[in-house]
C-alpha cells in the first residue's frame, strides 16, 4: 500500500535545464520573498539520465534492473527442476539426524585467551614508503576485522577501504603454500615447478653464497619494493657491505618518487613533504587526488574535514580549489573544480606562481618566463585563485599529484614556501628527511634491467612486488628476466614474476609476520603478526638477513635487534622489554617523528625547473592518456580480493574492472559510447602497444583525455582477480609513468559489459541530495528541511511508542563525505556481507548494505559532484514492516527495524515498498562455495546468510548488543560512544555519527539539532532515523553565481 | 442395470470425511508433540570421549561448576576446561583409573579432548551466559541437576518459546547471584517478593526483541 500522504513525485522526463527538478519549494527557499533566490540544483545521477533516453526511463521505471529476479543464463528450466528436486531430497535427509557437535578445548590454555571474547592487536600495514597504524580484533586466534589505530598519524583511527580488505588478502586461498623451485625435468609440468622446503632453498643459496662472496656480489641483483622499515633499511646497508658490488633497485609501480625529487630540485636532497589540511583555509590541488588516491589520504581527510564543520551559522569553512584531468573525489568534494589535462599542469602551475609574483607573493621565478595559463583556464578562476592563496599567507596549501613530474612539486613546494606554509608548528606543510627509506627509483631499476640484459647478474632476488605484471613497458623486463641464471621470487602467490622465477619462497603476511615501519612523518612503529604464517611464509627481513649474516634469525628477532638502537632504554634488558611492549600495545612508538626541517627563506627557483615547465607544452597530437591506480586494487596488488572488485568507484561506480574514461564531448567527438570497445595505442603505429578496452563517459573529466586504471588484466591472481578488466601497463614508459601525450583510441565495434551500480535505485527526481552555498545557507539555515512540504497525517495504525530505553539513531554529515568507500567495507566486514560476482552486480544483485551514491549536478562538462551514503534508514514508521507476510522484520523496543533471517521466507515485498532500495536479497547461496580459509575472515558475531533470505543493515545491532552487555556486566548505564557501528567508526571524515536519542548529551543529538539536518523523504512520514547534514558549497565570492 | 457399489457405500464420503479429521489431528498432534524440541532435544545424552562424572564431581565432591567452566562469568561462552584444569588434581588423585586414561592420553600427545557438544543452540541465535548469572538465573534452571547426572544430557528443550517464557516473567526463576552455582537451591515462600527487588536492584529487562539473540 503507497503511503497515502506523499505528493506525487515530479515528472522526471522533464527536460534537463528547463526548471528545478525538486518536488516542493520550501516556504523558506526564498522564492517571491525579498531575499535573493537559493540557486536551485539539478542533480542527475547519469549521463543517460540526464539526456533521458529511453533506456534510462525503462530503468528508472522497472525500480529494479532488468533481470534483477531472473534466474542466470547458464541454468534452464529442466536444470532448475532438478536442482528443486534435489534439494527437496536433501532438505529431508538432513533433518533426519541431529549433527552431533564437538567442543575441542586447548590442552594447555594461552595464558590471556578467553574463548567468545575477541582480543585487539595494534599493527602496522606497510605500504610503500609509509605505514599505516591499525588495530586487528582477533577472535580465538583468528584475526577477523581490521580497525584504525587512533595514536597513528596515518590513520588516526580510521581505515581506509584496502587497509580493512588487507584480511581477505590473509586468507586468500591463492596464495602460495609452498616453496617451489624449477623443476630441472619432469616435476609438475604444468607450473614447471617442483614442492620444495624452505631448508632446501637455504642449501641452495648457500651453495651460491661463497662465489658471491669472493666476487663482492657483482653478480648479484635485489629488487625490492618499496620500504619504510627501520629493519629493513639496517639489513639492506649490511648486505650491501657483504657484498660491495650489489646492485640494489627499489621499484614501485605507484610510487612517491616524483615528490621526493620534487623538493630535492628546491633543497638539494630529497625531503618528505606531509600535508596538515586542518591548518589550511585555502587548499589548492594540482592534479592530486588528496582525499582518496594519495596516500597519506585518509589523514588529509580528517583534516580537510576539520575544517568543514559547521555547527552554526557563524562557522566557516575551508575552500578547496581543484584543477584535474581525472574526475576525483577531491574534485568532487572542490568548491571551485576545473578540468584540465594532466600535461597542462607544469604551465597552470607557472602561471599561478607568476600571477602570486605579480600580487606581491614572491616565488622567486627568473625573470622573463613565459607563464601564460593553459587556453582552458579562464582568467577569473585563476585571479581569484591567486586573490585567495594571497589572503591567506601561511594557512593555504597547494599539492601536486604524486604523478606530476617533479618539477610541478618543485614549484608547488616554492609557493608554499612563498606563501609561509611552511614549516613552524601548526603549519599546513612540514617538511621532513627522509628516515629509513628506500624509495622508489625508475632509474635504479633501469639501471638494473640494463645489467639483466648485459648478462651482468647471475642471481636476482625479488623481495616482493610483481616487476613482470607492473614495470614499466619499454623496459621489457619479462626478457631481461630470462637472461639471469637464477631468480629467486619471495611473493605471496604465483604471480606472473613467480612463474618466471626459479625459486618462489612463499611470503607471509603483514598481519603473519613480524617487522616494522615509519609513516610519512617518520613516526616509528612495529608490524606486529595476528596469527602464525598460514602457509610456513617467511617475510622480507627473514630473506634479507639470511643474505646479511648468512645465517637464518627469526623477523622477531631481527626488529628488537633494531628497536635495541630506537629505544631509549635499550641497556637495561627489562627496561627494554616494558618499552617495546608499550610499543607494541600503542601501536607505535610516541614522540619518533622526524624533526621538521625549516625551508630557507624564499628559495630561488633554480633555472632547470621552471625550463621543464615551460617546455612541457600541451603537445598538438593526439589524445592524453592518464595512469592511475586502480582506485580499489591499486597496482595489481589487490586484484585477487572480492570486496576490492567489487567496490564500485567512488566516481563512476564501475566494479569489476576498468575501462577508458572519457569526458563526453571526447567520446562524442570519437563517436564512442558506454560499453562500446576501444582499441587504445600510444606510440608509433608500428612499435606502439595497444590495448582493448571498453569506453565509460565520465562527466567532468578534462576532454582530450583518456584515464585507465593500473592493477587490472592481472594473468596470474587467483580465482577472483585474473582475467579482470584490461591490462594497460603495457602502455606505460619508464618516461611517462603518470600520463603520456600522443595516445589513440579507435572503436573496436565489439561491445562490453560493465557491472556498475550508478542508476541502481533512482530517485525520482526528489530532493534526496540537498545542497547550497555557504552565504545562502547563512541566509536560510534551515533550508534542507524546508525543501519538502511534510503533510500532516494521523497514524493509521497503532503506532510504536519509543519511550524506554536506547534510541538509536545516526546522522550523516553530507559536507565532509568524501565517497571514498571505507564504510561499505567496514560494513561488509562487519556483516559478512557477500561478494556476488561481475554478473550478479550487473543484474543490481550486490549485496552491500551501505551503498555510497553518487550525484551530479551542472553541466555535463563540468559538474559538480556529491555523495550520499545510504544505510538502512531505521524508519520508526517501516513501509517493510507494514507488507511482510511472515513478521521477519519487525520493530525493536529500542527503535530498529530488525531483520529477523530465520523467519524470513523471500517474499520480496518489503524490499519492494522500501522508499530507500536498501535492502538486499540473497538470490542465491552466496557463501557455498565460499573456501575454507576465507571462512575465518567471518565475524562469527553475525550469521552467514543463505539463499532466499532478505538482509539489510542493523545499525551493527551485534555491537549494540555487545556494549549493552558489557554495560551492564559493569554495572553502569550506557554512554555516549559505547556503540560504533562499522561504518561511523572507520569514517575517515566521521561524517557517521550514532548514538541514543534519549541521552541530551548524545553527539547525535547535538548533530541532528544542526539546521542542516533533514530526512530523506520526509514527505512520505516514515520518519527514519537516519538523517543527513545538507551539503554546503563556500565559492569564492569572484565566482560565486548570481 | 446392476448396482456396482453396494449400500454400505453410501457412507464412504462421511467415513473419509471422519477419517480425514482424524487423521489430519493425529498428524498435527504428531508434529505438534514428536517434533518439538521438547521431544527431540530434552534427554539427548551423547557418549562422551571421558567417563566423567558430574554426578561425582559436582554432586558428591561439591567441586564449583565455576571451578572448571571458568569464563562463564567473563565470557559468553562457558568453556569447557583445558585438559590442565583436569590434570590440576588427577596429577596426584586416582593417577591410575583407567577412566583417565583419555586425559592422560591427551596431555602426553597434546591432542585435545573431542567432547561432543550437549546443548546446542542453531547458529542463528546468540547466547551469552554473563547477563544471565547477574541477573542470577542459576545453572541449573537450564541444565537442569547436572550434580546428579553421571553423563550430562539436556534437561529442557532449550526452544525459542522455552526461552521466551522466562524473558516475559523471570521472577519463578531468579536468584540471589551468589546461589546461581548451587544445584539444590530451592526458591523461598517469598520467591516473587526476592524476584521483584532482584529486578529493581540490578535494573533487569531481559530483552523481548528478536535482536536480543538473532543477529
Amino acid at each position: 500500500m503507497p503511503p497515502v500522504s506523499a505528493p506525487p513525485p515530479a515528472q522526471p522526463d522533464a527536460a534537463a535545464g528547463t526548471g528545478p527538478r525538486s518536488a516542493a519549494c520550501g516556504p523558506g527557499c526564498g522564492c517571491g520573498s525579498g531575499a535573493p533566490p537559493r540557486r536551485e540544483r539539478e542533480h542527475w545521477r547519469s549521463l543517460d539520465e540526464l539526456a533521458d533516453t529511453a533506456a534510462a526511463r525503462a530503468f528508472r521505471e522497472r525500480e529494479f534492473p532488468e533481470g534483477a529476479s531472473e534466474l542466470p543464463d547458464d541454468i534452464d528450466r529442466r536444470t532448475l527442476v532438478q536442482l528443486l528436486g534435489a534439494t527437496l531430497s536433501l532438505a529431508g535427509l538432513a533433518a533426519c539426524r541431529r549433527p552431533v557437535e564437538n567442543i575441542v578445548p586447548f590442552v594447555t590454555p594461552p595464558d590471556d585467551l578467553v574463548p567468545g571474547v575477541p582480543k585487539r592487536y595494534a599493527t602496522t600495514m606497510p605500504f610503500g614508503i609509509g605505514g599505516y597504524g591499525l588495530v586487528v580484533e582477533s577472535h580465538e586466534g583468528r584475526p577477523t576485522k581490521v580497525e584504525g589505530n587512533e595514536l597513528h598519524p596515518a590513520t588516526l583511527g580510521s581505515a581506509s577501504a584496502q587497509m580493512q580488505a588487507s584480511i581477505l588478502g590473509l586468507y586468500d586461498p591463492d596464495r602460495s603454500p609452498h616453496v617451489l623451485a624449477r623443476a630441472a625435468a619432469g616435476g609438475d609440468a604444468a607450473s614447471g615447478f617442483e614442492r620444495r622446503a624452505w631448508s632446501d632453498f637455504v642449501a641452495a643459496w648457500k651453495a651460491q653464497e661463497e662465489g658471491h662472496l669472493a666476487s663482492g656480489g657483482a653478480g648479484l641483483a635485489i629488487l625490492a619494493p618499496a620500504s619504510s622499515s627501520p629493519t629493513c633499511y639496517r639489513l639492506a646497508a649490511e648486505v650491501r657491505r657483504r657484498f660491495p658490488a650489489l646492485r640494489w633497485a627499489t621499484w614501485e609501480a605507484v610510487g612517491e618518487e616524483n615528490a621526493l625529487a620534487g623538493a630535492a630540485l628546491l633543497a638539494g636532497r630529497p625531503l618528505r613533504l606531509t600535508c596538515d589540511l586542518a591548518a589550511a583555509r585555502v587548499v589548492v590541488s594540482l592534479d592530486a587526488d588528496l582525499l582518496l588516491g594519495e596516500s597519506e589520504a585518509v589523514a588529509h581527510a580528517r583534516g580537510f574535514a576539520a575544517g568543514r564543520q559547521l555547527r552554526t551559522e557563524s562557522d566557516t569553512m575551508n575552500r578547496l580549489w581543484v584543477v584535474e584531468s581525472a574526475l576525483t573525489t577531491t574534485g568532487a568534494m572542490a568548491d571551485h573544480r576545473l578540468p584540465l589535462a594532466s600535461g597542462e599542469m607544469g604551465a597552470f602551475a607557472l602561471a599561478l606562481a607568476a600571477q602570486l609574483a605579480a600580487a606581491g607573493v614572491d616565488v622567486g621565478l627568473p625573470p622573463g618566463i613565459p607563464a601564460g595559463a593553459p587556453a582552458a583556464v579562464p582568467a577569473r578562476w585563476l585571479a581569484a585563485l591567486v586573490s585567495d592563496l594571497a589572503a591567506n599567507r601561511g594557512r593555504s596549501l597547494v599539492v601536486a599529484g604524486r604523478d606530476q613530474p617533479p618539477a610541478v612539486h618543485a614549484l608547488a613546494l616554492a609557493i608554499n614556501g612563498a606563501l609561509g606554509n611552511v614549516g613552524g608548528p601548526g603549519a599546513p606543510v612540514t617538511l621532513r628527511e627522509p628516515v629509513d627509506v628506500l624509495a622508489p627509483s625508475t632509474a635504479e631499476l633501469s639501471a638494473l634491467v640494463t645489467a639483466m640484459r648485459g648478462d651482468a647478474v647471475s642471481t636476482l632476488f625479488v623481495l616482493g612486488g610483481n616487476p613482470v605484471y607492473d614495470a614499466p613497458a619499454d623496459l621489457a623486463f619479462e626478457s631481461a628476466l630470462a637472461r639471469v641464471g637464477s631468480v629467486v621470487h619471495l611473493g605471496l602467490a604465483v604471480d606472473e614474476t613467480a612463474a618466471r622465477a626459479h625459486w618462489h619462497l612463499p611470503e607471509a603476511h603483514f598481519l603473519e609476520a613480524w617487522g616494522d615501519c615509519r609513516a610519512s612523518d617518520g613516526t616509528a612503529s612495529v608490524v606486529q603478526p595476528l596469527i602464525e604464517p598460514l602457509f610456513g611464509g617467511h617475510s622480507a627481513i627473514e630473506l634479507l638477513r639470511l643474505l646479511a649474516t648468512g645465517d637464518e634469525q627469526s623477523g622477531y628477532d631481527a626488529v628488537r635487534e633494531t628497536w635495541a638502537g630506537l629505544l631509549p632504554a635499550a641497556e637495561d634488558p627489562l627496561a627494554f622489554d616494558v618499552a617495546f611492549h608499550r610499543v607494541l600495545h600503542d601501536g607505535l612508538l610516541a614522540g619518533s617523528a622526524a624533526a621538521p626541517v625549516a625551508m630557507p627563506g624564499v628559495p630561488a627557483l633554480p633555472a632547470e625547473v621552471v625550463t621543464a615547465l615551460a617546455a612541457r607544452a600541451p603537445s598538438g597530437g593526439g589524445l592524453e592518456i592518464v595512469f592511475r591506480p586502480g582506485p580499489a586494487v591499486h597496482d595489481g596488488r589487490f586484484a585477487n580480493v572480492g570486496w576490492l572488485q567489487e567496490l564500485p568507484d567512488a566516481m563512476s561506480k564501475m566494479t569489476w574492472g576498468n575501462a577508458a574514461l572519457l569526458a563526453p564531448r571526447t567520446a562524442a567527438r570519437l563517436g564512442l559510447e558506454n560499453e562500446d570497445g576501444a582499441r587504445l595505442g600510444l606510440g608509433a603505429p608500428a612499435g606502439g602497444a595497444a590495448v582493448e578496452l571498453p569506453v565509460w563517459i565520465v562527466p567532468g573529466q578534462a576532454e582530450e583525455t583518456v584515464v585507465v586504471h593500473l592493477g587490472y588484466g592481472r594473468r596470474a591472481a587467483g580465482r577472483v582477480g585474473t582475467g579482470v578488466g584490461a591490462d594497460v601497463y603495457p602502455l606505460r614508459r619508464s618516461a611517462q609513468l603518470g600520463f603520456a601525450a600522443g595516445a589513440t583510441l579507435e572503436p573496436t565495434g565489439r561491445r562490453h559489459r560493465i557491472a556498475q551500480t550508478q542508476d541502481h535505485g533512482t530517485m525520482e527526481g526528489r530532493p534526496i541530495v540537498r545542497e547550497a552555498a555557504l552565504e545562502e545557507w547563512r541566509r536560510d539555515p534551515r533550508f534542507a528541511e524546508e525543501m519538502v512540504e511534510v503533510p500532516e497525517s494521523g497514524p493509521l495504525w497503532k503506532e510504536h511508542q519509543y519511550t524506554a530505553g536506547p534510541q538509536w539513531a545516526m546522522t550523516v554529515d553530507l559536507n565532509v563525505c568524501t565517497g571514498c568507500n571505507a564504510c561499505v567495507v567496514a560494513c561488509q566486514s562487519e556483516n559478512n556481507v557477500p561478494v556476488v560476482g561481475h554478473e550478479q552486480v550487473r543484474r543490481g544483485r550486490e549485496m552491500h548494505w551501505l551503498r555510497v551514491d553518487r550525484y551530479f549536478s551542472g553541466p555535463p562538462d563540468a559538474p559538480e559532484a556529491c555523495f550520499q551514503p545510504v544505510p538502512c534508514m531505521q524508519c520508526e514508521n517501516a513501509p517493510c514492516e507494514q507488507v511482510c507476510p511472515v513478521a521477519a522484520t519487525v520493530h525493536t523496543a529500542d527503535g530498529l527495524n530488525a531483520m529477523v533471517y530465520n523467519r524470513c521466507i523471500g517474499t520480496r515485498y518489503c524490499s519492494n515498498n522500501c522508499p530507500y532500495k536498501v535492502r538486499r536479497f540473497n538470490f542465491f547461496n552466496y557463501t557455498k562455495d565460499t573456501p575454507e580459509l576465507l571462512k575465518l575472515a567471518a565475524n562469527p558475531e553475525v550469521t552467514v546468510r543463505s539463499r532466499g533470505v532478505m538482509e539489510k543493515c542493523t545499525y551493527c545491532v551485534q555491537r549494540i548488543q555487545a556494549a549493552k552487555i558489557d554495560a551492564k556486566m559493569a554495572e553502569r548505564p550506557l554512554a555516549d560512544g559505547d556503540v560504533k557501528t562499522a561504518c561511523q567508526q572507520t569514517c575517515p571524515t566521521q561524517a557517521i555519527v550514532f548514538g541514543d536519542l534519549r541521552d541530551p548529551g548524545a553527539q547525535v543529538n547535538e548533530r541532528k539539532q544542526r539546521s542542516r539536518n533533514y530526512v530523506l523523504l520526509a514527505e512520505l512520514g516514515n520518519r527514519p532515523r537516519t538523517s543527513y547534514l545538507a551539503r554546503i558549497r563556500n565559492p569564492h565570492p569572484d565566482l560565486a553565481q548570481a | 442395470m446392476a448396482q456396482i457399489f453396494p449400500r454400505w457405500t453410501n457412507e464412504l464420503p462421511l467415513r473419509i470425511a471422519a477419517g480425514s479429521v482424524v487423521a489430519a489431528g493425529l498428524l498435527v498432534g504428531g508434529i505438534w508433540y514428536y517434533f518439538s524440541p521438547e521431544y527431540t532435544d530434552v534427554g539427548y545424552q551423547p557418549r562422551q570421549p571421558v567417563a566423567y562424572s558430574h554426578k561425582l564431581h559436582a554432586g558428591e565432591l561439591g567441586i564449583d561448576c565455576l571451578y572448571c567452566h571458568s569464563t562463564v562469568d567473563r565470557a559468553p561462552v562457558a568453556v569447557v576446561p583445558p585438559t590442565q584444569v583436569c590434570l590440576n588434581c588427577h596429577r596426584v588423585v586416582k593417577r591410575d583409573s583407567p577412566a583417565l586414561g583419555p586425559i592422560l592420553e591427551s596431555s602426553t600427545s597434546g591432542r585435545p579432548v573431542r567432547w561432543v557438544r550437549v546443548h546446542n543452540l542453531p547458529g542463528y541465535a546468540f547466547f551469552d551466559h554473563r547477563p544471565h548469572l547477574r541477573a542470577g538465573v542459576g545453572c541449573a534452571t537450564c541444565h537442569g541437576r547436572i550434580d546428579q547426572m553421571d553423563v550430562v544430557a539436556q534437561a529442557e528443550p532449550l526452544s525459542m518459546s522455552w526461552c521466551v517464557d522466562c524473558h516475559r516473567n523471570p521472577d519463578p526463576y531468579l536468584r540471589p547471584e551468589l546461589e546461581v552455582t548451587t544445584m539444590d537451591w530451592s526458591a523461598p515462600r517469598d520467591q516473587l517478593q526476592l524476584a521483584a527487588n532482584l529486578r529493581a536492584a540490578k535494573n533487569l529487562h531481559p530483552p523481548l526483541d528478536c535482536t536480543g539473540c538473532h543477529r
